[in-house]
């Protein structure tokens, strides 16, 4: 009977936690709420960093990319993804999809972008600093994968943010697909550096979504503040 | 006084309730203001399945809240201990495995912001924290023992 009584109340106590979570969860803020199911594909796998592929000579990129592309990461994947991909069909004339109309008052070319760094078929590549500063200055898509509160602390000016842990992400994510941007322009992604994986996470959704030339910013937000890159504060306008 | 009468008294385990209760309940609140770091913490023990993250990151700092609370106020308390004890038990399993394999990772216990320490520093703390885990075992069985020996509150008719 003490038994029963025992397993009563540890059950009360287990519904109860459930139930106040999930209200907690609906009446919470967008940047605290939770999807309830995750999605977080490589979410047993550990030690990341020690699976580092070198398939990354598959596809080097001209120009400085032999260093910076030596690093073909499957740092999530945990192992190097090959899967079909829709190619573009010929490099976009007029505009970059990195920044729409921006694009046309900077000096890059989709061309330069795509000659120095093609399209990988990977869900994404590590850059170095100065590949992003040169990524930057031809006014590429940058993404920040960080947590919204740290992004409003500061981030690389421009960026956009879209953190893999807050709910609103399939909505971002959904918003950005439906700017239909040719997958095949690079788009820079970043997060702490260090063991972040934040930006990797990202990085695999939006391979998933289409976009076929994802590169991690390796170092991320500590090594563009030390590099003095141009950096902008306060929520995304 | 015996040493188990001593063990088991009143006194002893009243302070043993709060104090544990008071654990869990301090433990739980950063993660009920920030449920999206507490699972970014669950995912990185890389134990937990990806779709189940998110639902133990909303619903275990409650069930840390609720029999941190009830130890407190001595409602239920047997029962409460014995779910903390478990709760532990599943903590020192997590952080056990990770060692074991070398993953160094924040526990996430009291805090869920990502500090900004090494390998080893992590290691370090990970098997602290496998001591600190077990010295509140050691706590929960005290309640359970004294619980054990007290006179039920509904003897049997």
């Amino acid at each position: 009977m003490n038994l029963r009584r025992h397993f009563l109340e540890a059950a009360t106590l287990v519904l109860a936690a459930v139930l106040c979570a999930l209200v907690a969860n609906m009446l919470a803020s967008r940047e605290r709420k939770l999807a309830l199911v995750g999605s977080y594909p490589n979410a047993l796998k550990i030690n990341p960093s020690a699976s580092l592929s070198s398939s990354a000579a598959d596809s080097p990129p001209a120009g400085s990319g032999a260093t910076a592309l030596s690093e073909v990461s499957s740092k999530v994947n945990g192992g190097a993804e090959k899967r079909p991909r829709p190619a573009p069909a010929s490099i976009p004339e007029a505009t970059s999809p990195a920044q729409g109309s921006e694009a046309k008052n900077s000096s890059s070319s989709p061309a330069e972008l795509l000659k120095r760094f093609p399209p990988h078929n990977k869900p994404f590549v590590e850059i170095s600093g100065d590949d992003v500063a040169w990524l930057f200055a031809r006014r590429v898509l940058i993404l920040d994968a960080r947590r919204t509160k740290v992004y409003e602390e500061g981030h690389i000016a421009g960026a956009r943010s879209i953190s893999v842990w807050e709910s609103d992400v399939d909505t971002k994510m959904t918003a950005l697909v439906n700017e239909a941007r040719d997958g095949a322009i690079p788009v820079v992604l970043y997060c702490s550096g260090g063991d972040c994986e934040d930006s990797h996470m990202l990085a695999q959704k939006l391979f998933g979504a289409g976009f076929n030339n994802l590169l991690v910013y390796r170092d991320g937000w500590p090594d563009w503040q030390k590099r003095g890159g141009k950096s902008a504060a306060g929520p995304e306008s | 006084m015996t040493p188990k009468e001593a063990l088991a008294s009143p006194w002893l385990t009243v302070r043993v309730q709060i104090a544990l209760g008071l654990f869990f309940v301090v433990a739980a609140l950063p993660k009920l203001v920030d449920p999206p770091s507490f699972a970014h913490m669950i995912y990185n023990y890389r134990l937990v399945p990806g779709a189940f993250v998110n639902l133990m990151a909303l619903a275990m700092p409650w069930l840390e809240l609720l029999t941190g609370l009830a130890l407190i106020l001595g409602i239920w308390s047997r029962t409460s201990a014995a779910l903390v004890g478990a709760l532990l038990l599943v903590f020192i399993g997590a952080i056990s495995a990770n060692l074991a394999r070398g993953n160094a990772i924040d526990c996430g216990c009291f805090d869920v912001s990502a500090a900004n320490k090494t390998v080893e520093e992590r290691l370090t703390d990970m098997r602290f924290v496998i001591l600190r885990d077990a010295g509140m075992l050691l706590m929960v069985a005290q309640i359970l023992f004294s619980k054990s020996r007290a006179p039920l509150a509904h003897p049997p008719a």
